[in-house]
């Protein structure tokens, strides 16, 4: 697979196809892939593909890389996970269909953590994501590699996301409250969640809007509490759960609960999941009479 | 002679030692998952197998957000009030050699010319108790930047592991020594074997002092290299939050329009809005110059202007960061 | 006696100027009396201004050393706390912290001719040179001042400059960009670089000090050089984001250049000497 990539990256950048290609490389020890941009067809052999690709690279298309916007048009290295990002990206006009190549992987699956890998893919160190996941074979591609995947989620979606959520569900209020106040107060305001998501894309964050200042920067728990439920509120029905911002935590707050109960919230209101359709818009932009209001409590 | 022994069922006289007298004790737990310093009231909490905790103890030299005066704006005047740090015994017990090294660098910055009280107040009780490391990872690098697990400078207080589990007792300083005394029943005397220390392997392709030289050659700034090796920077900051040298913070109030705070929070030359002008003009405006500002910091600033470490290999930035970026691969290129 | 480092003096708001639109003055005076009468600065050097509430900013000290007693600042409402002082009264209470940083070394330039050049915002710094030196009058050359700003509304200080250019001992020459004249304006139009060059003040035994926004600096700079001037006559303030202003907080340094400690009046030679990292 990885040679049928470095084949399909090779003739793009050289009949100037694209300018970059955005894929994965390895670090020096060869044990953690690491993004890398290839402008140089000669280059090619750096990029690789494993269970070890984790990274959702769509973030290196929004805005906020001027300087890898400014290589030129890309092609991009993207799971089924990655693409519905891409999806979302696209809906939201932040660029056009044609203005990125996708090359999408079939998929089997990563680990949930690089440091977990022990050189074989087993189901305990695949995140919950992998395991229903409905888009091993990417859903938009300009060219995909690899062989289909023969894989068919659950038909109820399962694992251990899933089974945390119900168990916080059943806590009642005062019990969810003490749990995410617990969970916030390791909160380091460092905002890797914000910068690895490549749906936070704003130039200018709420948080760092100070006119007034809407969110408290101090690493207190006033501040962390409300940057974290205002971040949730801004993925509502955008969010894909494709996990970099819990991978990216530094203080392992549970985010991808946070993140899939809401995406719950929107299928259950509206009907909808994010990032497979890129001609239809997300239900937080559009108004429609249909919608139930049953969530107003 | 026999050694000074701190054996491990006298952990819990010492942390009650240190908590009883007023102090604060600092000691790496498992906390959501990871090892991490945190106050500790019980021995049993204390962590041993560990490679380095998550965050640095600088935390508690220079606290992620701190009160440093309060304000209550009046009809006709305000009420100002500085804040003013209670200094008390505070013990970290677990850091690592390298960590330990990171203290003289924050001071260094912390006393230039103005003496930043609430920095200087806490590192003056502050009684480092090293562990020497029996383990490390691959993004381990202390040895490559000129430290071991056997540098001591910069611990109050040295320990080597034994085989069955305590430790050997090596007082460095005077505040070591008077910290050994204050608690003196906690420590018993006798002789042991210390676990052999790891030291991890230096990477060969490094040439700190190429480094150092590279970049006091101001053409530098303009090398595509920047572009080409650290582009992938998200611009998280979260490297910097968890270095034991990184020291920048911002300046902000809190509270109502009649009350408030002024507090000193943590902040990350990562950020974009770090820099940016009212004006609209940001001289750091791509996060490969930010990068780049952050690799100087450590080994052109700190070391020319203050005589210091600004990295101890503690390798901190590499496992946090979410797109591993490895700082030994730019201090690599710079070895060229 | 606190010595916490951070902690602002309380400053009364004497009187307030308007400037032009949305830049204005205040003449602050030190609530502690002691410090009213004690309180010493060199021109160049800066401060923190405090609104309490919404935080502080950096600005200059726009007055000058030779005047005793109160000290004036001058900014643009741009920001959280330039918008929180400029809702503040006269009589209201703020806070300051400075000085800090360098200062024009005016000593060493007793005998030798001055050519000032600001434009917008620029000038106040430079301002408490002026000042400065024509308190001292005698013990100077030639005083040339070119002041330029986009637009006639946006000249700062207007009734000093018409205090400057009445005055027979000082040659000054204002600008507007091309097309922020009015039918009544008398002076240049034209930006502040062209200006000086035509204005052309002679090189030998003189210094030049300039400020303004950096795409300007950059070409009086050329201009000055152009003309004969010599980079380590040539004297500029740098102003970067700062927060603490004593060399802690990390952000306005110019690579290895700690502006609020080893700055901010640098020469056009040390300028030239940094890292690129404007």
């Amino acid at each position: 697979m990885e040679e049928r990539l470095r084949k399909k990256a090779k003739e793009l950048l050289e009949s100037g196809e694209v300018k970059v290609v955005i894929g994965y490389g390895w670090n020096r020890q060869k044990t953690r892939t690491s993004p890398v941009f290839i402008t140089d067809a000669a280059e090619v052999d750096r990029l690789v593909w494993n269970p070890l690709c984790v990274n959702n690279l769509s973030i290196y298309l929004t805005r906020k890389f001027k300087d890898i916007q400014a290589l030129g048009r890309p092609a991009i290295v993207a799971k089924g996970c990655d693409i519905r990002n891409i999806v979302v990206l696209i809906t939201e006009a932040q660029f056009k269909r044609e203005d990125v190549y996708i090359l999408g992987m079939a998929c089997e699956g990563t680990v949930y953590r690089q440091e977990l890998w022990k050189g074989e893919l087993k189901p305990e160190i695949m995140p919950t994501k992998c395991h229903n996941c409905d888009v091993r074979n990417p859903h938009l591609a300009d060219f995909v590699v690899g062989e289909k995947s023969s894989f068919t989620p659950p038909e109820a979606p399962a694992g251990m996301v899933f089974d945390k959520i119900k168990a916080i569900d059943a806590m009642g209020q005062a019990g969810k409250w003490a749990f995410w106040i617990n969970e916030f107060s390791r909160c380091i305001k460092c905002y890797a969640c914000r910068q690895v998501c490549s749906l936070c894309y704003c130039e200018r964050c709420i948080t760092e809007k100070n006119m007034p200042q809407w969110i408290e920067t101090s690493a207190h728990p006033r501040g962390n509490l409300s940057w974290n439920l205002t971040r949730a509120m801004h993925l509502v029905g955008r969010c894909t759960f494709c996990g970099e911002c819990e991978r990216a935590c530094p203080v392992n707050i549970p985010l991808n609960l946070v993140n899939q109960k809401m995406i719950q919230v929107v299928k259950d209101a509206f009907d909808f999941r994010s990032g497979y359709d890129e001609k239809t818009h997300p239900p937080m932009i559009v108004f429609s009479p249909d919608d139930k209001d049953d969530f107003i409590k | 002679m026999a050694d000074r022994i701190l054996k491990k069922e006298n952990l819990g006289k010492l942390v009650a030692s240190v908590n009883g007298k007023g102090g604060r004790f600092i000691a790496p737990v498992l906390d959501a998952r990871q090892v991490v310093f945190k106050d500790v009231a019980r021995a049993e909490d204390i962590v041993s197998d560990y490679i380095l905790a998550r965050n640095s103890y600088k935390e508690y030299v220079f606290p992620q957000t701190e009160v440093v005066a309060d304000f209550t704006v009046e009809k006709h005047g305000v009420d100002l009030k500085s804040r003013e740090v209670e200094a008390r015994e505070t013990v970290v017990l677990g850091a690592r050699p390298c960590e330990a090294t990171s203290l003289s660098s924050l001071r260094a910055i912390f006393t230039w010319d103005y003496i930043d009280e609430f920095y200087t107040k806490r590192e003056d009780t502050l009684v480092v108790i090293t562990v020497a490391c029996t383990k490390a990872d691959e993004a381990c690098f202390c040895t490559t930047v000129g430290l071991s697990p056997e540098t001591k400078t910069g611990s109050d207080v040295y320990l080597l592991e034994t085989e069955s589990g305590d430790y050997i007792v090596e007082t460095m300083t005077e505040k070591g020594k008077a910290f050994v005394e204050r608690h003196k029943a906690a420590f018993t005397e006798g002789g042991a074997k210390a676990k052999a220390l790891v030291m991890p392997e230096k990477i060969g392709t490094i040439d700190l002092n190429k480094v150092g030289a590279r970049l006091k050659d101001k053409s530098h700034y303009d090398d595509q290299v920047w572009a080409r090796l650290t582009r992938k920077c998200i611009g998280c900051g979260a490297c910097t939050f968890v270095c034991p040298t990184c020291h920048c913070f911002d300046i902000t109030d809190e509270g109502t329009a009649f009350a408030g705070e002024r507090r000193k929070n943590w902040d990350a030359c990562q950020y974009d809005t770090f820099t940016l002008h009212a004006s609209g003009h940001n001289p750091r405006h791509y996060q490969y110059q930010r990068w780049r500002n952050r690799f100087m910091c450590k080994f052109n600033f700190y070391p020319e202007k203050f005589a210091s470490k600004g990295c101890v290999g503690c390798g901190r930035c590499i496992r946090v960061c979410p797109v591993r970026l490895d700082i030994t691969e730019v201090m690599e290129e710079f070895s060229r | 006696m606190s010595n916490n480092i951070y902690l602002p003096h309380l400053v009364t708001i004497e009187d307030i100027y308007e400037e032009a639109p949305d830049v204005r003055s205040f003449r602050l005076v030190f609530k502690d009396k002691a410090l009213r009468e004690t309180f010493d600065f060199k021109t160049g050097q800066f401060g923190l201004y405090s609104a309490f509430g919404l935080g502080e900013s950096t600005f200059c000290i726009a007055s000058a050393p030779t005047r005793k007693g109160y000290i004036q600042c001058t900014f643009r409402k741009s920001g959280r706390v330039t918008g929180g002082l400029s809702e503040l009264s006269i009589g209201d209470t703020m806070g300051f912290r400075g000085p800090y940083g360098n200062f024009f070394p005016v000593d060493e330039w007793k005998g030798k001719n001055l050519v000032f050049i600001a434009g917008g915002i620029g000038l106040p710094p430079v301002r408490s040179v002026i000042w400065n030196c024509l308190d001292r009058r005698e013990e100077f050359g030639d005083i040339t001042v070119v002041y330029g700003a986009r637009t006639v509304a946006d000249l700062v200080y207007k009734n000093e400059l018409q205090h400057w250019g009445d005055r027979n001992d000082v040659r000054l020459i204002q600008a507007v960009d091309p097309g922020g004249q009015t039918p009544e304006w008398q002076g240049k139009v034209g930006f502040v670089p062209t200006v000086l060059e035509e204005a052309a003040p002679i090189a030998e035994n003189t210094v030049a000090v300039t400020c303004g926004p950096p795409i300007m600096i950059k070409f009086v700079l050329k201009a000055l050089e152009k003309l004969g001037f010599s980079d380590e006559n040539v004297y500029t303030t740098l102003e970067n984001k700062m927060k603490c202003g004593v060399g802690k907080c990390g952000r306005c340094n110019v690579g290895d250049v700690y502006v609020c400690k080893e700055g901010p009046v640098y020469t056009a030679a040390e300028v030239k000497k940094m890292y690129n990292d404007f």
